[in-house]
């Protein structure tokens, strides 16, 4: 029998039979927003930096951004919808007990700066149903929750500012919006960077991406 | 009796002789009112007034161009009000034809009084009061006595305005206006009238483009379709057709610049054509100590010490593409040859020079300066 290992650093050896962690909705929401983000991300590049490098025309560069920023917000609610309409928002259940819940925030912290070099188990076991560690349940509720939306909003605004003017007013200013907007676009780089460093920490350093194609666990041999 | 006969023929041809230009100065003021040939009995010569300037003034009046203006029917005394028998030729010293010129003129406004509000609110008023010699008064565009009706500037000559902009109007002439305006009108096989000086500038209440957004909301009175044609192609266009002057674009020849403008947010006007601005002018002296203009820190520190004030005022800077030469603006090409590119204020030169002034190149910070 195949010993199979669940996503993200948390496999269980002793786990015999397929799981299935990751429904096709949730592969196409994470994927077409992989691929809007890194459009967005170098879009956003040549916006700001047009004297600087030339991959694309300023023209293009502004109807792509605007266009893959509508596509990603749409993209958003796929994943929305998906989640508040199917048993697996137990994913992003926020823990009630905020004293267990940091207690495992910290073993994770702990696992991730010492445990994971020395071969220590995993503090979170991973279920279809709760797959994410302490962490990740933090982590992603803040980027999908706050960073995303906020980021949305303020591309919005930029998007067409005479009409929206009065909230551009509300904020302090197109200054204000643009600033906002930037600083989320750092998070969301930062982001991107970490979590594409530890989708290698699988068994192997394909693990956790061909997860993320098939849907189900990798084998762990 | 030869002799009588010639005496006779003698005496004849004198008085025929004296007769002839008493007769031919009656023949010019036939169609004059009796009051007006009583002046002009005299000014038809070539009169002169010694001024304290040292200069001789012309007191001669064409009377055909008289008998011609519009103003013929009011006759002299109608804008001559302190002539009289008892107090003419007045020995009342003149300084300067410039100054009899200004004094003169204020009579217009007695009949043309909402003309002339709009005159004293307009660049030609504000150059004029700040000193100015060349600076048009009424009678510069509309003649002295020779005042002619509205209709008389409407054809595709130029005058008045070309007098003093013939480089603007030569411009204008060659444009797609101009060109429309001297092929009988026709634009897009459309007959369209298509407009002079006075349609866009105003014929009165002239005013310092850079300072105004008029200009621009006068373009979309004709191309009332404009706002929505962009729309659909060029991405903000709201944004752009606020902080992009027309002819930026539609000058595919013309250099630009970024013009800041510091703008009341509560009046919705530019500095200074408000009474509520005299507190922002009193910052500005405060900061510019040395009369020589602001950088970048003095002018943020007048945006942030006037909204600071804030009771009567809300200051904001306004970033705005305008065409650097004023010539340039009337350069309107047709639509096919408009700048439809981003990469002319996007990339480049201007995104360049915009970046190491200390902009950010993209759009919104450099063209719409928002506190």
């Amino acid at each position: 029998m195949t010993t199979l290992y669940a996503m993200n650093d948390h496999f269980e050896p002793d786990r015999q039979e397929k799981v299935y962690l990751h429904p096709l909705p949730v592969r196409i929401w994470h994927w077409l927003n992989a691929l809007g983000f890194l459009l967005l991300i170098l879009t956003g590049f040549q916006l700001r930096y047009v004297d600087l490098f030339s991959l694309m025309s300023f023209e293009t560069a502004v109807k792509l951004h605007n266009w893959v920023g509508f596509a990603v917000i749409a993209n958003w609610f796929l994943w929305f919808f998906y989640y508040v309409t199917s048993d697996r928002v137990t994913n992003y259940h926020p823990d009630l007990d905020a004293a267990s819940f940091f207690r495992r925030y910290f073993s994770q912290i702990s696992y991730y700066s010492s445990g994971i070099f020395t071969g220590a188990e995993r503090p979170h076991k991973v279920q279809p149903h709760d797959k994410f560690n302490a962490m990740q349940k933090l982590t992603y509720q803040f980027v999908m929750f706050i960073t995303a939306p906020v980021t949305f909003f303020t591309g919005l605004m930029m998007w067409d500012v005479k009409r929206f003017e009065g909230l551009i007013e509300l904020a302090g200013g197109i200054r204000v919006v643009n600033t906002i907007h930037v600083m989320m676009f750092i998070l969301f780089v930062f982001f991107i960077i970490i979590h594409a460093y530890m989708g290698v920490l699988g068994k192997k350093a394909s693990s956790h991406y061909k997860e993320m194609f098939t849907g189900y666990e990798e084998p762990h041999d | 009796m030869n002799n009588k006969i010639t005496l006779g023929c003698l005496m004849l041809a004198a008085a025929l002789l004296l007769a002839v230009p008493a007769s031919g100065m009656t023949d010019s003021l036939e169609d004059v009112s009796n009051p007006d040939a009583k002046c002009l009995k005299c000014h038809s010569k070539n009169l002169k007034k010694k001024l304290e300037d040292g200069e001789r003034m012309s007191l001669k009046v064409m009377a055909s161009d008289f008998e011609e203006s519009v103003h013929s029917v009011i006759g002299c005394t109608g804008c001559h009000r302190d002539v009289g028998k008892s107090k003419h030729p007045s020995k009342k010293p003149i300084s300067n034809r410039r100054d009899y010129s200004i004094a003169q003129n204020e009579t217009c406004g007695q009949c043309h009084a909402a003309k002339a509000k709009a005159y004293e609110g307009s660049i030609h008023a504000s150059l004029s009061g700040s000193g100015d010699a060349g600076a048009p008064l009424c009678s510069d565009c509309h003649k002295t006595h020779a005042v002619q009706s509205m209709a008389v500037y409407e054809p595709v000559t130029g005058e008045p305005c070309k007098a003093c902009h013939e480089g603007i109007y030569d411009a204008y002439s060659q444009s797609v206006h101009g060109l429309a305006r001297s092929n009988g009108n026709v634009i897009r096989e459309s007959h369209i009238q298509a407009p002079i000086c006075a349609d866009c500038h105003s014929a009165h209440d002239i005013d310092a483009v850079a300072a105004i957004d008029h200009l621009q909301t006068t373009c979309l009175d004709c191309h009332e379709g404009a706002s929505l044609a962009h729309e659909q192609w060029l991405p903000n266009a709201g944004m752009h057709m606020e902080s992009v002057s027309c002819a930026a674009c539609h000058s595919p020849v013309a250099e630009r610049r970024i013009d800041l403008q510091l703008y009341d947010n509560l009046g919705q006007v530019p500095v200074g054509k408000n009474e509520n601005h005299a507190a922002i002018r009193e910052r500005l002296d405060e900061i510019d100590t040395g009369g020589d203009g602001l950088g970048p820190v003095e002018l943020w520190k007048l945006v942030r010490l006037t909204s600071k004030d804030g009771k009567a005022t809300d200051v904001t800077l306004r970033g705005r593409m305008e065409v650097t030469r004023g010539v340039d603006a009337h350069r309107l090409a047709p639509r096919s040859e408009a700048v439809r590119s981003c990469d002319n204020c996007h990339q480049g030169r201007l995104a360049g020079s915009m970046r190491r002034a200390g902009h950010a190149s993209s759009c919104w910070t450099a063209c719409w300066c928002l506190p």
